[in-house]
């Protein structure tokens, strides 16, 4: 028999055998495969569902007036006016809210990670991080609402005449528990990019002689950057989102109405209004009488979100060059 | 060393600046809380005595019901509330109640549903729950179950409607759904051809308010006094009023222009 | 030499070195962030004790309509001796556990097998969009979801699902409506499921492929393959994503308050179907929902001791996530 050349080995990638056909399984496998499937399509239903209804009822009543004209201070907002006003408490509130909770969590997750002794007092900060985490925005927003009500605070809102109590209620007093909500998550991501730094970085930088912070200012930091960015842009999006403090902690007006004094500070110690309070509000759970403006303010509200965590996906994919030596 | 200590007396003195800047140019801000009945009325005052005094008052109107107010302001929280009822025993004291205007509260049911009246004995039947059915209601044009809207606890146009309508010994079902605003049950009487409820005489848009006790339920009527579901409106304070509050008061009370504005929907005091 | 400074020579060095300014700063601000968070629990559960005191265990226990208790808590005389306290908030406590239980158990399936899909079953190309809608439903801020519920769904129930005898069997008792356990469990399920998801498809891809193509190379098909070995290896991460849901769905105030029916209630399972349209009220929805009447000390302190029985739940979910988590940091997943 003459010596068979050996086939030659099939270019890799490429499947050559048959794949497993679900007609040879059991029952019971094709049952779990059809109800896999099931799941799965029901999910891209129900994704598709609230895309498709929200995009269409926001958008068939989205005119771009109603995003430059500010609200009518009437309770009944069917007839008139648009959401400015929320649009830019939204804005001005979660600046407020990422540039407290940057810098905390930032510095936090640094004393974690690079220091972190006493070990007990390293895991009780862990631990209190946690807290924050799982609790409920409303507990952290009644526990806003007591302490500021205290005339200690009332330079942070304003005290009314004739009142024994502080107002309580203001953009920088949402912001500061806005911050709170969004700590965990610059912690968390600011963690993890800081784990993923390998040791020989710090250790080469401190053999070159340079002190611990300055190795963490002029070389972690930087490299960081990213972590820090995804970490930031997912604190945004939760401060975008949420609700629950905007009502008990905002004041609720529909305009902005800034207390008096230096422009810039007069303007966190007033109230407003944001996206979700506007939707809120005009929903059948509030006064309810302009479900259309809700529908528009939900859509515009959706579009920013969802702005917010791409760029959190792609901040967190990186960018392709990043330093070699941390490859 | 010596840049950061600067940095550090820079800050101190914007912060010392921003803390001093509005003690210096305080506004006073009178604060409300309280009915949302009141709360139309209030927010037209407000607009217009803003507009004749500028620059020297700032107002912040928040809701809630009668009850609220009068919580708030026992407390020291607000510097006014606003009740739509007539003071009660239970109520915290030292306040006083400063009348500014009285409302009618009308019994309000689905366009689809237009009663030709209700008497006292039948209203009290609906809202008590003794009468489940419209079948069992004169004059109704739907048929089913008997929807009852009432208000929360702390809804003084509640209070009212109990001691006005319900003789004060009765109450309204338990199980009725209690919404916290009058738009709120406008809104569900509006899109619920069964549905029965009472507000304010100033959110009557798209339903239909029934006559009571052969009287309807109109502006005229109230002011004329023939219509009997009558309630002041009360701008409540601790003790007497003073300052800024005790201003805006008076001028609510006695000015030609309060007078207009009241006219307009709620029947002006005298 | 002395002897006394030789040893002192040959002594190891301590062990404490002695931090630098930047450590003193860093670790300065993260205790005061300890203080600050530690004052906050401390002062949720010394706000929320007279209302516990006031009821003893009998707190967690049901009795009466607890609308009414609120009610009179409210209009509480305002001599301090004379503070009302009554509550029996068993029906919001079982309202909470019905939604949040109903809502992570359904999710629970469902998010595995999504899992499961998204990971092997699916097509490239739809394999390659499911991630994004998974990120998509995860972002969806719950207002809007509140509001899909109020203005669509629940009127659709009404119309749909409630029948007339049934609404007025029960009138005088409670008022069905669109919004109750049924609209809250699907939303709840929802807003809860891409967290599952994410958390199930992450683990599957990390189970070592070696395993599955041994199994494969034994003749195993496809769906035992990953159901055997796959959601069996992924089960502590599954497990730790039931607590984050979980701990999810306990938190969430606004949407609950749009649309589980404002009423205080527990519903009865042995209403059969009709069970589902009963209305509830979760804890963090009772808060919201009240929040107006906290001036008054003994209402503020019963929504205090609400709050405290969310913190602690959270706490405990918390310590539930760290000890389920340990087997996979053995594995050397942080």
């Amino acid at each position: 028999m003459a010596a068979a050349t050996a086939p030659a080995p099939p270019p890799p990638g490429v499947r050559t055998r048959a794949r497993d056909s679900a007609a040879s399984w059991p029952l019971a496998d094709r049952v779990g495969l059809a109800c896999c499937w099931a799941a799965g399509l029901a999910l891209a239903l129900v994704a598709a569902a609230i895309v498709i209804y929200m995009a269409w009822k926001g958008i068939s009543q989205l005119s771009p007036s109603l995003l430059v004209q500010h609200p009518t201070g009437d309770v009944d907002q069917s007839k008139a006016g648009g959401f400015l006003d929320p649009i830019e408490g939204t804005l001005l509130l979660t600046l407020i809210g990422i540039a407290l909770a940057v810098p905390i969590g930032v510095a936090t997750a640094l004393w974690l990670v690079e220091y972190g002794r006493p070990a007990p007092l390293a895991r009780a900060v862990e631990s209190s991080v946690e807290i924050i985490a799982g609790a409920p925005s409303v507990v952290l927003a009644l526990f806003g609402l007591t302490v500021f009500s205290n005339t200690f605070f009332s330079f942070m809102s304003f005290r009314p005449t004739g009142a024994d109590l502080a107002y309580g209620r203001s953009f920088l007093i949402a912001g500061i528990v806005m911050s709170l909500i969004a700590l965990p998550l610059v912690v968390g991501a600011t963690r993890e990019a800081l784990l993923q730094v390998p040791n020989h970085v710090r250790e080469a930088s401190l053999a070159l002689g340079k002190t611990k912070a300055a190795t963490i200012r002029r070389v972690l930091l930087p490299t960081i950057r990213p972590g820090i960015a995804t970490g930031t842009t997912l604190g945004m999006g939760r401060i975008v989102g949420d609700t629950a403090i905007v009502i008990l902690l905002l004041g609720n007006t529909l305009l902005t109405e800034p207390q008096e004094g230096l422009p810039g500070f007069g303007l966190l110690r007033g109230t407003g209004s944001t996206l979700t309070s506007y939707v809120y509000g005009n929903s059948p759970a509030g006064e309810g009488n302009a479900p259309e403006k809700a529908y528009a303010a939900a859509f515009v509200l959706m579009v920013i979100v969802i702005a917010l965590n791409a760029l959190a996906t792609r901040l967190a994919r990186g960018r392709d060059g990043g330093p070699a030596w941390i490859r | 060393m010596l840049r950061r200590s600067t940095t550090l007396a820079a800050l101190a003195t914007v912060a010392a600046l921003a803390l001093a800047a509005p003690a210096a140019l305080a506004k006073t801000t009178i604060t409300m809380s309280g009915s949302t009945s009141v709360a139309p009325l209030v927010r037209a005052l407000a607009i217009k005595y803003v507009a004749l005094h500028p620059g020297k008052v700032g107002f912040k109107l928040q809701q809630g019901g009668s009850d609220i107010g009068i919580n708030d302001v026992a407390h020291g929280r607000v510097t006014i509330g606003n009740a739509s009822r007539k003071p009660q025993p239970s109520d915290p004291g030292g306040l006083v109640f400063n009348r500014i205007a009285y409302d009618a509260i009308c019994v309000i049911t689905s366009t689809a549903n237009p009663l030709p009246g209700l008497s006292q004995a039948q209203v009290q039947s609906i809202f008590t729950g003794r009468t489940r059915s419209w079948s069992q209601v004169p004059g109704a044009r739907v048929h089913g179950a008997i929807d009852i809207f009432t208000r929360t606890a702390t809804s003084g146009t509640a209070d009212a409607f109990r001691a006005i309508f319900l003789g004060n010994t009765l109450s309204v079902a338990a199980s009725a759904p209690a919404k916290s605003s009058n738009g709120l049950v406008n809104q569900s009487v509006r899109t619920d051809n069964n549905a029965i409820g009472f507000v304010s005489l100033d959110f009557l848009r798209g339903v239909r308010a029934i006559p009571y006790q052969g009287v309807a339920c109109t502006l005229r009527n109230a002011k004329s006094g023939q219509y009997q579901g009558i309630r002041p409106f009360s701008l409540v304070t601790r003790g007497a009023a003073t300052g800024a509050a005790k201003a805006f008061i008076g001028w609510v009370q006695h000015s030609a222009a309060a007078r207009a504005i009241i006219n307009t929907h709620w029947i002006p005091l005298g | 030499m002395p002897e006394a400074a030789l040893a002192a020579r040959l002594r190891p060095a301590r062990r404490w070195s002695r931090p630098e300014r930047a450590e003193l700063w860093l670790g300065a601000l993260a205790v005061a962030l300890l203080a600050l968070i530690a004052g906050m629990v401390v002062f949720v559960f010394r706000q929320a004790w007279p209302s516990f005191s006031g009821n003893g265990l009998s707190w967690f226990l049901s009795g009466g309509n607890a609308n009414t208790q609120l009610a009179d808590i409210y209009h509480s005389p305002a001599d301090p001796s004379h503070y009302l306290y009554a509550l029996r908030a068993f029906p919001i406590l079982y309202g909470t556990a019905l939604s949040t239980g109903l809502a992570v158990a359904i999710a629970l399936p469902f998010s595995v097998l999504c899992a499961l899909f998204m990971v092997e079953f699916a097509p490239p190309g739809i394999a390659r969009l499911m991630t994004p809608t998974v990120r998509f439903l995860a972002a969806v801020p719950s207002v809007v979801y509140g509001l899909i519920g109020i203005l669509v769904l629940a009127p659709w129930i009404n119309t749909h699902l409630v029948s007339e005898s049934f609404k007025l069997d029960v009138k005088p008792i409670v008022p069905i409506g669109g919004g109750g356990l049924l609209l809250a469990t699907l939303i709840l399920t929802v807003m809860i499921a891409p967290i599952m998801i994410a958390i199930n498809a992450d683990a599957l891809q990390n189970v070592p492929r070696s395993w599955l193509e041994g199994s494969a190379a034994l003749g195993v098909n496809r769906w035992r393959t990953m159901w055997r070995i796959g959601v069996r290896t992924a089960r502590p991460a599954i497990a730790a994503g039931v607590v984050l849901a979980t701990a999810r769905a306990l938190g969430e105030a606004i949407m609950l308050a749009m649309v589980s029916g404002s009423f205080i209630f527990s519903p009865n399972p042995l209403d059969g179907l009709n069970f589902l349209l009963e209305p509830v009220q979760p804890l963090a929805a009772t808060i919201v929902v009240n929040s107006e009447g906290l001036t008054v000390k003994p209402f503020g302190q019963t929504l205090y001791a609400f709050a405290a029985v969310l913190l602690v739940s959270s706490m405990m979910l918390s310590i539930t996530g760290w000890v389920v988590r340990r087997p996979l940091r053995r594995q050397g997943v942080r």
